[in-house]
């Protein structure tokens, strides 16, 4: 038998009409965690299903374990050498068992012996560091707990083969770290074969090869270097004076121009770094000069989003800006918490949040779940009164005249919650009357929203037929319909491609640039919180940093050290080496490691000593600060 | 078949029903709960019936009778009425549902040996209690008419009064009531309605319960894993089937108990068909949550497909052999009427195995089919 | 825009939208129908409490012209001869079976007795497994061997001072059940849905998350909640109408005595009422199944003890007291008021009043959760 554990040719599925994935051919080998990356709607999820055989599918052919799964009897007879995490927080796990019922219960389902369920159990709750919360039922677990414990339950027979659909989305980034650790230890360690799917780009490094999918197919695979050299080229970013007009220059010459905060960031295709900077220079000195050039390799997203290029055919946001609204007090900030505090009994959800946000400021609010970023919002916005403190918007508080301030704000929360039921028109219009805008008004905007999303042409489309990425454009255009001076945003971009992200960031930044609005975000995805011009990060209901990201990435880079890359052949075996020598900012990513310290030049020389490995330095990520920080603020809450 | 998997399957199942407050309720509040407000609320005995008397003769033989009516235990005296008025006042009021309307001349007519006549108004709004009420009229009506008759031709032809009124009545009907000695409707009803209740409860909570876990995507588990369908079927549904047994022997409580309905027939041949019963109706359960893809629908679907022909076809109002002939087929298609059938016979008729093996059969072929048809249309491998 | 007819706006597009969203739901809307007519329907014409053709058997061992004359006396439509038996043996299986429901035994020489004057009787047998029916039959068969027998002396005879009592039936002169099942299933069903749709539109939005969206805007909790009632009740009252012109006038007759716009007017208010315990289980309830189940916790009662079937003075007096804390109860009344007796709205007024009451006590609770849950 060959070394393939998944073999699939031309494999296609379709729902009633809807052609889900077709034409996916990809193999997985022996021992490997094969990655399936791809937003919402991708088809990873139709694909992992076939594999696990619990889904039939159309046409193609699917081999596992060199079964032919097109037959009953066929699927059925791999399975006990399989295990499936299906998607959801917790979704295959029973919320009213505890830890250890629910471990159990698995055992007895895959008949696994006494004797061996108990040790495998231990041995399991012990690396998932569930073991102190046996007894606890599974519904009040944290979403990460919950899948460090979906994980156990897919591992309690030993399977040969796991099949995880997107094991961390919904987690926070301490907990998305965590899973990875402990799935790289397992899958080293056991010799298993995993194929993952996730929604992050940049976990994409996780994986020894992979699939990118987007609309049912794959559009690369292989290992992360070999499809990061599908679109050469390189990444530059800056300063500019003149934020507006620099970005204006570099849209016009390249497809993919982001702004970071006060940065611009742009996607230089085919040139090496040094090239590009100057390309970059060239056109930028033209628009107002910039300073503090930096330039580095291209990421993954990026070349997803260069890959889809050619193909990509979604209506791209239209260039319509929200028309500034009677401007309010100037002088007054546009968002103040002024020591908010929330308890629900004896829980303290939200202890003495204080921050401004100054009109036209990109904030970011981060954290883990359970932090406080909701809560906080839900208070700033009037849903939920707070304990003690208070906060005013645009200088108005907001106890007092809630009224007034419902009107000056707008809130997209966390799910785009739109009437899925409704068309996009009707919509627009609801939400235009629940404002009180005049019929004129009413016209007016529903024409502006419409235009702003791309969605002109979808107009009488019911919102349940959208795909995210549209969905969300709309959900925005609802929630600015009535040109609210303040714009609250709770995680607006889980589920939705790196294209349709981009382009809903290109709308925030002329809205916080060009028509002066305040805007709060809060995010998972830590690099995003790369656009924003400010950060707070939460933790256990308190503000435990609040700078820019540039400082915060100083700080970090103070306290920890820099991060390194190791690369090589030999690269996995050289973390018990660091381990040995003390170093311990040690995580594994596919075939290489990232390494924290402050003595780069140790590190080095020990890397040198193994041979064959190499040693980059890395550039921090707003990931790495977050998951440091709240890892360092854990320990001490723990002790 | 490994009995492990079903037994680790049937006890996970039975701690997530027990530790679910409002599933829990669902499975033992509910079956109890609908079993007094059935057995109070759907009660058809008419007693106390209030009434009012217009007496426009205020004669001796006007007061006389009605007397008799104020007398009688199925009647409430609610006092005089001054005229028919008045007495639609009152009816229409909802106050009394039934005015007696003596008129002028009646003593007279009576003493003079002339038949007399009376009224009486009735409220027809519920058209049970209206039947009712004019049964007890006549019934008493009758009585006094022939005892007015027989004092006359006693006075007139000097027989003793005895004599003439068993001459007048020459035919007696001695009534033997069977089954049910004392009339008392929830006698005849506390049985029927643990037929009705074990039809709603099963298909409901068995349908809730297993697409709770297709909803929620706990099902994959069993999809992913090797357990094989019969494995699936027989340890989801166990717990179910358990419930209900229990519920059964709680509902048999209540109506000996709390009903006071008399158990005349086999105990363990009643316990047998009940659990035979029971499977049946989870059985359906089964069938509408391999169909169907959300709890809502469970919900609706499980409502429409039992309540109505629980009710309607089953024996539990009207009589089987009273039904139109399409409606008698729908009966004789449903699993209810022979279970009815079953308590009816062990709980009144005292009836057992040997007379009552044949809907005993029916409804153990009705288990079989239904699990046939949930096992074949549950897949492992779903085409969505 | 000044604030009254902003706010009315802000009720317009909110009354609207819930309007589009359940006429998009499609199983929905089909069970709608479905309640307000074949369910309706069926209930009326399927469900019959009066005695039709009960199952006789005659045992006849004196085989007289004068026992021929009793038997041919039960007729149809209360009764139906089935055939003649021949012993007990024959006759107990026949009533344990279930194929008789009624044997008249006419003893040997009962012919004789009649003829010479004497005395005799005749025996019957009921099986009262159905109550109801039991006792009915055997007071139709009780007048009809007491007119057999007064016949038999009486012939030719002058005419005695007997009584008469006409009974004379009002509001439902035939007893048609189909108009008390047919008008008492279409309040179930309204009882059902005023209290289910509120609830499912008001948990709906608590499962998607639209509810915050509503939260942030200046919209009021009686704003929210306030239209899903509104827009429900159009819906129901348009079923309700279904109900009436479709199936319960033209299938069955139902006379609708009263002032029909009367009717209309009280239905709209009896469902707000009904609205507000469904509300007040939409604050409780985190999803829909679970709302579902709720509302069936509630309904329950409320449909059974709502003296449709049983009257209060039949009931245990610890039970009774619960009637009055049915909506239904008063509502019944009111209908049955409006629809069979022709009773004016002035005449109902106290049903109205306690009805009311009942109903905006339970609005205000589930609109003071509504707030406190959601600040």
């Amino acid at each position: 038998m060959p070394d393939w554990v998944i073999r699939s040719e031309g494999f296609g599925k379709r729902y009633g009409k809807r052609q889900a994935v077709s034409g996916i051919s990809l193999a997985v080998r022996a021992g490997e965690l094969f990655g399936l990356i791809g937003p919402d709607g991708a088809g990873k999820s139709s694909l992992m299903k076939a594999v696990a055989g619990v889904l039939k599918y159309d046409s193609g052919t699917l081999e596992v374990f060199g079964t032919d799964m097109a037959r009953d009897a066929a699927a059925e007879s791999v399975k006990a050498r399989i295990g499936l995490m299906p998607q959801g927080l917790g979704q295959n796990l029973y919320g009213d068992l505890s830890v250890e019922e629910n471990v159990d219960f698995f055992a007895k389902l895959r008949l696994v012996p006494d004797e061996l369920a108990r040790e495998r159990k231990e041995k399991l709750l012990g690396v998932t560091r569930l073991a102190n919360f046996r007894t606890r039922p599974m519904k009040q677990l944290s979403g990460g707990m919950k899948q460090k414990l979906g994980l156990v339950c897919t591992l309690i027979h030993a399977p040969e083969l796991i099949v995880l659909d997107e094991p961390t989305t919904g987690v926070d980034p301490v907990s998305r770290r965590d899973f990875w650790q402990i799935l790289a230890e397992l899958v080293s360690s056991q010799g298993l074969s995993a194929l993952v799917s996730t929604a992050y780009m940049d976990e994409a490094s996780r994986f020894a090869r992979m699939a990118l999918m987007h609309e049912g197919r794959v559009l690369a695979q292989g290992q992360p270097k070999e499809i990061l050299a599908l679109r050469a080229g390189s990444v530059v970013s800056c300063v500019p004076h003149e934020q507006v007009r620099a970005r204006a220059a570099l849209a016009a010459n390249y497809a993919q121009v982001e702004a970071l905060g006060p940065r611009l960031r742009v996607f230089v295709p085919e040139l090496a770094r040094e090239a590009a900077e100057g390309a970059v220079t060239r056109l930028i000195d033209a628009a107002g000069g910039a300073t503090a050039y930096d330039s580095g390799e291209a990421e993954l997203e990026d070349v997803f989003v260069a890959l889809l290029a050619g193909s990509h055919t979604s209506a791209d946001a239209g260039e319509a800006s929200a028309a500034p609204a009677a401007a309010g007090n100037a002088a007054a900030p546009a968002i103040e918490a002024i020591s908010l505090a929330r308890r629900f009994g004896d829980f303290v959800a939200v202890s003495d949040v204080s921050f401004t946000v100054r009109e036209g400021e990109i904030f970011g609010l981060l954290g883990a779940n359970g932090a406080g970023k909701t809560t906080a919002i839900k208070m700033l916005t009037g849903i939920l009164p707070p304990s003690s403190g208070g906060g005013r918007i645009a200088g108005v508080d907001i106890a007092r005249e809630l009224g007034c301030v419902k009107s000056r704000i707008g809130y997209m929360s966390q799910a785009f919650s739109l009437y899925l039921d409704l068309t996009v028109s009707e919509n627009i219009r609801l939400y235009a009357g629940l404002y009180g805008l005049t019929r004129a008004e009413r016209a007016a905007r529903l024409d502006w929203v419409l235009e702003m999303a791309g969605l002109h042409a979808l107009a009488d489309t019911l919102a349940a037929e959208l795909p995210m990425g549209q969905r969300q454009r709309l959900a925005l255009g609802c929630a600015l319909v009535h040109r609210p001076r303040v714009l609250f945003l709770d995680e607006p971009t889980s589920g939705v491609d790196p294209v349709g992200r981009r382009a809903f960031w290109d709308v925030l930044f002329r809205l916080s640039r060009v028509d002066g609005v305040a805007l709060l975000v809060t995010t998972h995805y830590m690099s995003e919180a790369e656009h924003c011009d400010h950060l707070a990060l939460m933790f256990a209901g308190r503000i435990v940093a609040d700078a820019t990201p540039g400082a915060m990435k100083a700080a970090l880079e103070q306290d920890m050290g820099a991060l390194y890359e190791v690369s090589g052949e030999k690269a996995p075996a050289f973390a018990p080496v660091l381990a040995a020598a003390g170093i311990t900012g040690v995580s594994v990513h596919g075939r290489n490691l990232h390494v924290l310290c402050r003595d780069g030049a140790r590190l080095t020389a020990l890397a040198g000593g193994q041979g064959g490995l190499q040693v980059r330095a890395r550039a921090l990520t707003m990931e790495d600060v977050f998951v440091e920080r709240v890892r360092a603020l854990e320990k001490e809450a723990g002790r | 078949m490994k009995l492990e998997r079903v037994r680790a399957l049937a006890w996970k199942e039975w701690r997530e029903i027990v530790r679910d407050r409002l599933f829990f309720a669902l499975a033992f509040v509910v079956p109890a709960l609908l079993m007094v407000l059935f057995g109070y609320g759907l009660s058809f005995d008419v007693e106390n019936v209030p009434f009012a008397l217009i007496d426009h003769d205020r004669s001796v033989q006007s007061r006389d009778y009605g007397y008799r009516f104020i007398g009688s235990r199925y009647f409430d005296f609610k006092g005089y009425a001054a005229d028919e008025a008045d007495a639609y006042d009152l009816i229409a009021g909802g106050e009394v549902r039934a005015v007696l309307v003596i008129p002028p001349g009646f003593g007279r007519d009576l003493a003079q040996g002339r038949p007399a006549r009376v009224q009486t108004l009735i409220d027809g709004t519920f058209p049970n209690r209206a039947l009712t009420i004019r049964g007890y009229v006549s019934a008493i009506n009758a009585e006094r008419s022939l005892d007015s008759a027989a004092n006359y031709l006693a006075a007139r032809s000097g027989t003793p009064y005895a004599d003439v009124r068993a001459r007048l009545q020459p035919v007696s009907l001695e009534v033997r009531y069977l089954f049910n000695e004392a009339v008392l409707s929830i006698w005849s009803l506390a049985p029927k309605l643990i037929m009705l209740i074990l039809m709603i409860s099963p298909p409901f909570l068995t349908a809730l319960g297993v697409v709770r876990e297709k909803e929620n995507g706990s099902i994959f588990n069993i999809y992913a894993s090797d357990i094989s369908r019969g494995e699936f079927l027989l340890g989801k549904l166990a717990p179910y089937v358990a419930i209900s047994c229990v519920n059964s022997l709680l509902l048999w409580l209540m109506a000996v108990g709390l009903y006071r309905v008399p158990f005349k027939g086999d105990f363990a041949f009643f316990a047998l068909a009940s659990m035979v019963y029971v499977a049946c109706t989870t059985g359906i359960g089964l069938v509408v949550s391999v169909l169907v893809r959300t709890q809502i629908a469970a919900m609706i679907v499980t409502m429409v497909i039992t309540l109505i022909p629980a009710v309607l076809y089953s024996g539990l109002i009207i009589p089987v052999a009273s039904l139109s002939d399409a409606a008698s087929f729908v009966a004789h298609a449903m699993p209810a009427m022979y279970y009815a059938d079953i308590v009816a016979g062990c709980f009144l008729k005292g009836a057992g195995g040997a007379e009552l093996w044949r809907p005993l059969l029916v409804l153990a072929l009705y288990a079989c089919a239904l699990f046939a048809a949930g096992y074949a249309l549950f897949s492992k491998r779903p085409a969505s | 825009m000044n604030a009254l007819s902003r706010w009315c706006l802000q009720l317009r597009v909110m009354f609207g939208k819930e309007l589009r969203q359940l006429g998009r739901d499609r199983v929905l809307l089909a069970f709608i129908v479905y309640a307000f007519t074949v369910d309706i329907f069926l209930a009326a014409s399927g469900v019959s409490l009066q005695l039709k053709l009960a199952s006789t058997f005659v045992q006849d061992v004196d085989h007289s012209s004068a026992s021929r004359e009793l038997a041919s006396r039960f007729l149809p439509p209360y009764f139906q001869v089935k055939g003649a038996l021949e012993d007990e043996r024959a006759a107990d299986a026949a009533l344990s079976s279930g194929r008789a429901m009624l044997v008249l035994t006419v003893p040997a020489g009962f012919g004789e007795d009649l003829a010479r004057g004497e005395p005799t009787h005749v025996q019957l047998q009921v099986d009262t497994s159905n109550a109801v029916l039991g006792f009915l039959a055997a007071s139709y068969a009780e007048q009809i061997v007491a007119r057999f027998g007064l016949e038999t002396q009486q012939a030719g005879k002058t005419p005695l001072p007997v009584i008469e009592n006409r009974t004379r039936v009002w509001f439902n002169p035939n007893q048609e059940d189909s108009w008390f099942m047919g008008i008492s299933e279409l309040l179930n069903v309204i009882t059902i849905f005023s209290v289910l749709l509120p609830a499912a539109a008001a948990v709906r939005e608590k499962e998607r998350g639209t509810i915050e969206q509503l939260l942030v805007s200046p919209l009021t909790p009686l704003q929210i909640l306030l239209p899903k009632v509104l827009s429900m009740t159009v819906v129901i009252l348009a079923g309700t109408a279904l109900a009436l012109f479709c199936v319960l006038r033209p299938c069955f007759g139902v006379p609708m005595a009263g002032s029909v716009p009367a009717f209309f007017a009280l239905t709209a208010l009896y469902v707000f009422t009904s609205a507000g315990f469904g509300l007040l289980a939409a604050t409780v309830a985190r999803n829909l199944a679970q709302a579902g189940m709720l509302t069936i916790l509630i309904l329950a009662p409320m449909l059974f003890l709502s003296g449709a079937w049983t009257p209060p003075e039949a009931m245990p007096e610890w039970l009774a007291v619960f009637t009055h804390f049915s909506p239904l109860y008063y509502f019944i009344n009111i209908s049955f008021g409006l629809l069979l007796k022709g009773q004016s709205v002035a005449a109902l007024w106290p049903s109205v009043f306690d009805m009311m009451a009942l109903g905006m006590a339970a609005f205000a609770a589930g609109l003071l959760r509504f707030r406190r849950q959601f600040g």
